[in-house]
């Protein structure tokens, strides 16, 4: 039996304003994301995917419908509860990693845990598992300066985890990474949602990356088109 | 090189060399607060906030250059702001009035600088009682001040400022009980000055001269001078100099005996086809009077300005601060563009230079800004990083700058000599430090809010602009 879905958006709209003209990059868009799932969403550049991302992740609002993250309705948050939300249920990989450089691998993997009523002995705990979960303890005092991209990458992953988060969001995570460090990044976040059971929806161009998820979603001009979970009904909702 | 630009380019120097030499403490403490706060970090209940100021610290690192270039600017306005302001509050002391033990000044009414007839000088030193109950004054808290000053080279084209020597001509002993400062000698130089007053008292010619004056003279204890006067043309006068008096408010000036003055006065005729000195009536400038409270500083200025005997010139009778005030009010619009104009000028500027090097920053750093938010950081948060990173750039800049400059002046060079009206050396006020920690933490946080209030702002989706 399928897990309970525990991302759920309905008829999710998102449009900008380019001066006079308005963009309609979502389209009422239904989506049941179960829990420990690995979801990947592919589609052409303007497609809307990384803009759904953000959407799931809380890191902008919709212009209309409903998006549920387990109990939260995130759509409805304000712009500080959504802070809040994003560090316990949310944890970001991205394509350029985006570490702060004055950091050590170990101190970019606290930052999020220094928003959490901690104790220091509890940071360090949980620091130390998730760099050993993505087997960089032994690189935990060099700043990003001094580590690869495959290596920087692992500590960007280390990060997400380390607040043990209910989603993994991931935006184009191999996108800037040789091919055998590329292998390594996505085994990494198939053994994290295997053992770990964690949802990970994943932004990518590549077929190869997107082919390690268990389910793969196409968009284009701001609608799903295929599900490979579930036939798409246009405007349905696509569930696994 | 001479004159004024010399002076600029070695106060520029100077000052811009202290800075220099200012940023390796500076960076000492960049460093120490890093490694203070990476310590803290895994002590609770400080841990967290340790390692919000901690990542401030390493920010401040992060462009050596710039930080070290904002820190110049602050470090060079604070040291300013601290200079114009150990002047003021210096210039507010000697003004302020005392409620005891207070001295009056009787000097002309009418002229700076003031020249009263020496006929003056005995019923101004009592404190021109005229009836019965009037105050009268003690003979020692009284004391006469007459100017001679004059250069130790006879032909002109020679006579320069450092031959020049300034002498206040008066009765010795008064040196131990009525001149300011004499507190502030240590009981061996009071021990070597009342030698020098017994001298003195004996013999008219012996003279002391400050230290530093001695030096620009190229001059030593026990050797003999001959003063060409200056203000008292014509009069020469044969001086034994038997005492140096120290460095400070002392350092400049001499202190001869009134009578070997005023004896020379009286000759000048016969050696002059009878003429009397053109200062001959004109030769007393000051007279200093002790007085125990206000009360009776009233009632001696009563006697001695409604006194006929004082008429022609007119006298008047003031506190010091009062007439060191009015001496001051010549130079009253100065002062108050340095209080209201420079000062204020000088800290819009820097937080001007703040808000510069903060919103580059800023602006550097929107991706990482974004990157907190995504991580769940709140916009306050965003900002009071930003802030922080200000104020403590601010805050070490200020110190250091108030500090060096105060240890600098007050400590290595004894102060910077004033040279007029026998000022005490003007020092950098004790309060400096903590002036220039809240002038530094207080314009940079000023200057640090609007580029604070912009990163707070970055929006993350437009940030990570992509519409995938």
């Amino acid at each position: 039996m399928a897990n309970e879905p525990i991302v759920r958006c309905i008829q999710v709209s998102k449009s900008f304003r380019r001066g006079s003209e308005e963009i309609r990059v979502l389209q009422a868009l239904n989506l049941e994301v179960p829990e420990g799932q690995f979801l990947a969403l592919m589609g052409p550049s303007g497609s809307g995917k990384t803009t759904l991302l953000n959407l799931i992740a809380g890191l902008d609002r919709p212009t209309s419908g409903t998006i549920q993250v387990g109990p939260d309705v995130v759509s409805a948050m304000s712009e500080n509860e959504l802070a809040r939300w994003r560090t316990r249920h949310v944890g970001f990989v991205f394509q350029f990693y985006h570490l702060l450089s004055v950091l050590t691998a170990y101190e970019n993997v606290e930052l999020p845990l220094l928003l959490l009523p901690l104790s220091a002995a509890r940071r360090r705990e949980q620091v130390l598992t998730a760099l050993e979960l993505v087997g960089l303890l032994d690189r935990m005092h060099h700043r990003p300066g001094q580590l690869s991209g495959g290596q920087q990458q692992r500590v960007g992953i280390a990060r997400a985890i380390v607040t043990n988060p209910t989603l993994i969001v991931a935006d184009e995570p191999t996108g800037d990474l040789d091919a055998r460090s590329a292998e390594e990044i996505l085994n990494l976040l198939g053994e994290l949602q295997a053992s770990l059971n964690k949802t990970i929806i994943m932004v990518t161009h590549d077929p190869r990356a997107a082919a390690r998820a268990q389910r793969i979603l196409h968009l284009e001009k701001g609608q799903l088109v295929e599900d490979s979970g579930l036939a798409v009904a246009a405007g349905g909702a696509a569930a696994p | 090189m001479s004159g004024y630009p010399f002076y600029f380019l070695v106060t520029l120097g100077s000052v811009i060399g202290l800075a220099v030499l200012a940023l390796v403490p500076f960076y000492v403490l960049l460093i120490a607060g890093d490694i203070l706060m990476t310590r803290l970090g895994d002590v609770d209940p400080f841990s967290r906030s340790a390692k919000f100021i901690g990542l401030m610290f390493k920010n401040l690192r992060r462009n050596l250059l710039r930080t070290f270039l904002a820190y110049l600017a602050i470090f060079v306005l604070v040291l300013v702001v601290t200079g114009v302001w150990s002047i003021l509050a210096f210039l507010d002391l000697v003004t302020a009035e005392k409620s005891r033990d207070l001295k009056a000044i009787v000097t002309e009414r009418w002229q700076i600088p003031s020249q009263m007839p020496f006929a003056y000088a005995y019923p101004l030193s009592q404190g021109a009682p005229e009836k019965e109950g009037d105050i009268v004054i003690g003979p020692d808290d009284s004391m006469t001040w007459q100017f001679y000053g004059g250069y130790t080279e006879r032909e002109r084209d020679k006579q320069t400022r450092d031959n020049l020597v300034f002498f206040f001509a008066m009765e010795p002993r008064k040196v131990l009980t009525m001149m300011d400062g004499i507190d502030e000698l240590t009981p061996e130089q009071l021990r070597q000055l009342a030698q020098a007053v017994e001298i003195m008292e004996k013999d008219k010619t012996a003279v002391v001269i400050g230290a530093d004056r001695l030096a620009t003279l190229n001059k030593r204890v026990g050797e003999t001078i001959t003063v060409y006067g200056l203000n008292y043309r014509g009069i020469d006068l044969e001086m034994k100099i038997i005492g140096e008096l120290p460095k400070g408010r002392w350092g400049q000036i001499g202190i001869m005996n009134r009578d070997y003055l005023n004896d020379a006065i009286d000759a000048y005729p016969a050696k002059h086809r009878g003429e009397r000195h053109p200062l001959a009536d004109r030769s007393l400038n000051l007279v200093w009077l002790r007085v125990p409270d206000t009360e009776t500083f009233k009632k001696v200025a009563n006697q001695i300005m409604s006194s006929s005997a004082f008429t022609n010139p007119a006298v008047k009778c003031e506190t010091a601060a009062s007439g060191i005030g009015s001496w001051l009010d010549a130079y009253r619009d100065l002062i108050w563009g340095m209080r209201w104009l420079l000062s204020p000028a000088i800290l819009v500027v820097m937080s001007l230079v703040v808000a510069n090097a903060i919103g580059i920053s800023v602006r550097e750093r929107r991706g990482e800004m974004a990157i907190l938010k995504v991580l769940g950081y709140q916009p306050r948060q965003i900002m009071l990083l930003i802030l922080g990173e200000a104020v403590l750039i601010g805050a070490l800049s200020g110190l250091l700058s108030a500090t060096l400059c105060q240890v600098f002046v007050n400590e290595l060079i004894g102060g910077v000599p004033f040279g007029i009206a026998f000022f005490p050396s003007f020092k950098i006020a004790s309060a400096a430090w903590w002036w220039g920690l809240s002038i530094g933490s207080i314009t940079a946080l000023l200057g640090s809010i609007w580029p604070a209030w912009t990163a707070q702002r970055v929006r993350v989706a437009e940030v990570f602009a992509k519409v995938g």
